[in-house]
């Protein structure tokens, strides 16, 4: 198949066409406009559904009704505008719907700024909705997995009835890379047992997260932890190299995990025994590896752009079986691959003392 | 190997297209190559820049402080990269718009009047394709062949017309007796 040079966020755009998204509801923020400025031209010669809301709120919940007729549908925005759809994430969980939701996440907090960042990690993954209810959160490291992560995100919100976030960033989105698109690679799901298609020829159905028994409440919220139970089995995916004998492991998420490779093959050549982690779904989140990798004395460095949000996730699998720093920038250029190894050099020399 | 291009000029050059071509040669070379512009207000009239990162191997970060190699066609973009330029870089600059200067000791210049080859041809609109002419002189790793092919591909059937004019400045900014 031909490679294209194309950007991140035209990428996620034309996999979102590719993947049979029928519907796509945005409103324009910087750094992810391309991805509604492509779909609007794109959607109406294909004769589907494009309309740019009044709002984010109103895309999401636009989002809400077009899913809960069993259509494939999306939204996509950035960060401070993705915290406004928190609330309606919560109810497409409670009305186990599955939302497409790509975040290309720009800095905070607040209005913060277009550099890129990474500071989305806990909206995503814990969320900023009420109630216990968890998203799927993928996150992409290069534009090829923009277009194959598209796929997937489709895929997984209607096969587990879940909404799922493509978690992007602005580097990402604003970047070119040659990539190749296959076909949409997954089975298409039977919505027919639940989606709201008009009661012609069968009883009337309803789709809602009001619940006043306590009993049945109880039932619900058990049955959306069992499911995401199922989920964590299944789809928990991540990437790992020369782990096998590493001391240190360096751990990233999406668009930082080339440096880290690039980085632990310096501390390689340094003679440091260096390999890399990298969580693809940030939830499911590859809780038991990292324990297993810990419970092999591994030690491991966090490397995000931004205070430190997976590196509680981090601390957390590892259970205090081996020792883990943070090496982070809050916002803007990128930790560069010498950064990140002078900070990892000192770090070791300082036995973990302190973060750098 | 790896190696990595800045290139910059004010808003409306047409650097972040030069650049797209740049990363497009790369990669019909079927070498692993990333771009990624400045984005934001920056665009509106002050300097544009993006930088194109080239590798045998993944690339190792898509977005560096220092380059091998600036491709600069204004002043302003000369004063702001001279000193992002690595200690044995180059600097290859538009000499109709920068002031041929040597601050300093330690990279390689190379001053061409890309500019005014540009408005021989007849516009001064391709100064950026006779740029990546002049570029492909001095990096041995750029073939002239791929940028052809490149500029053939970007341009598209939408702007097949333009083609000859483009091949025509790529070649006469190869062709380029360089001032170094």
């Amino acid at each position: 198949m031909e490679k294209v040079l194309i950007k991140g966020n035209y990428a996620i755009a034309q996999a979102a066409v590719k993947a049979g998204c029928e519907c796509y509801f945005g409103y324009p923020i910087t750094p992810q406009s391309e991805i509604g400025e492509y779909l609007s031209g794109e959607m109406q010669k294909l004769g589907r559904g494009f309309v740019c809301a009044e709002s984010e709120l109103a895309a999401i919940n636009m989002v809400i009704g077009a899913v809960s007729t069993g259509a494939k549908a999306m939204t996509s925005s950035s960060s401070c505008a993705v915290a406004l759809m928190q609330e309606a994430l919560s109810y497409a969980c409670g009305d186990e719907l599955p939302v497409v939701l790509v975040n290309v996440m720009r800095a905070g907090p607040g209005l913060g700024y277009i550099y890129p960042a990474q500071g989305d990690y806990n909206q995503s993954v814990y969320g900023g909705g009420n109630g216990d209810y968890k998203i799927i959160v993928i996150a992409p490291s290069t534009v090829q997995e923009c277009i194959d992560y598209t796929y997937k995100a489709f895929y997984l919100a209607h096969k587990y009835r879940n909404p799922v976030i493509l978690l992007a960033d602005g580097l990402l989105g604003q970047m070119m890379e040659p990539a190749v698109f296959s076909d949409y690679p997954y089975p298409e799901i039977d919505n027919s047992s639940w989606a709201l298609t008009g009661v012609k020829n069968r009883p009337a159905r309803a789709i809602y997260s009001l619940e006043p028994s306590e009993s049945k409440l109880r039932k619900r919220i058990n049955h959306l932890f069992e499911k995401f139970e199922i989920i964590t089995k299944n789809e928990t995916a991540w990437e790992e190299f020369d782990t096998e004998d590493a001391d240190i492991i360096l751990t990233a998420f999406g668009s930082m995990t080339r440096n880290i490779k690039a980085a632990a093959k310096t501390l390689r050549e340094k003679g440091i025994k260096a390999g890399c982690f990298r969580p693809i779904t940030l939830n499911p989140f590859p809780h038991k590896r990292i324990n297993e990798l810990a419970g092999q004395g591994k030690d491991f460095i966090v490397v995000e752009m931004n205070m430190g949000q997976m590196f509680k996730d981090i601390k957390y699998a590892v259970e205090g079986q081996s020792k883990v720093a943070l090496v982070n920038r809050s916002v803007g250029e990128w930790l560069r691959v010498e950064e990140i190894v002078s900070a990892v050099e000192k770090i070791m020399e300082k036995n973990y003392a302190a973060s750098v | 190997m790896e190696k990595n291009f800045i290139l910059a000029g004010f808003g409306g050059q047409g650097i972040l297209l030069a650049g797209t071509i740049l990363a497009n040669a790369f990669m019909l070379d079927d070498k692993n190559v990333t771009w990624y512009p400045c984005y934001g207000a920056e665009m509106r009239g002050g300097t544009v820049n993006c930088e194109v990162v080239v590798s045998d191997t993944e690339v190792s970060s898509v977005h560096k402080k220092d380059c091998d190699y600036a491709l600069v066609l204004n002043q302003q973009s000369f004063d702001r990269f001279i000193n992002n330029v690595k200690s044995g870089g180059t600097i290859i600059a538009n000499s109709n718009l920068v002031e041929i200067t040597k601050p300093r000791e330690d990279i390689k210049y190379v001053f061409a009047p890309m500019g005014k080859l540009a408005e021989d041809l007849g516009t001064n609109k391709v100064t950026n394709v006779v740029s990546l002419g002049v570029l492909s002189s001095c990096v041995n790793f750029i073939s002239i062949e791929a940028l052809k092919l490149a500029v053939e591909k970007v341009l598209g059937d939408k702007k097949k017309d333009l083609l000859p004019l483009n091949i025509k400045a790529l070649q006469a900014g190869a062709e380029l007796i360089l001032q170094v």
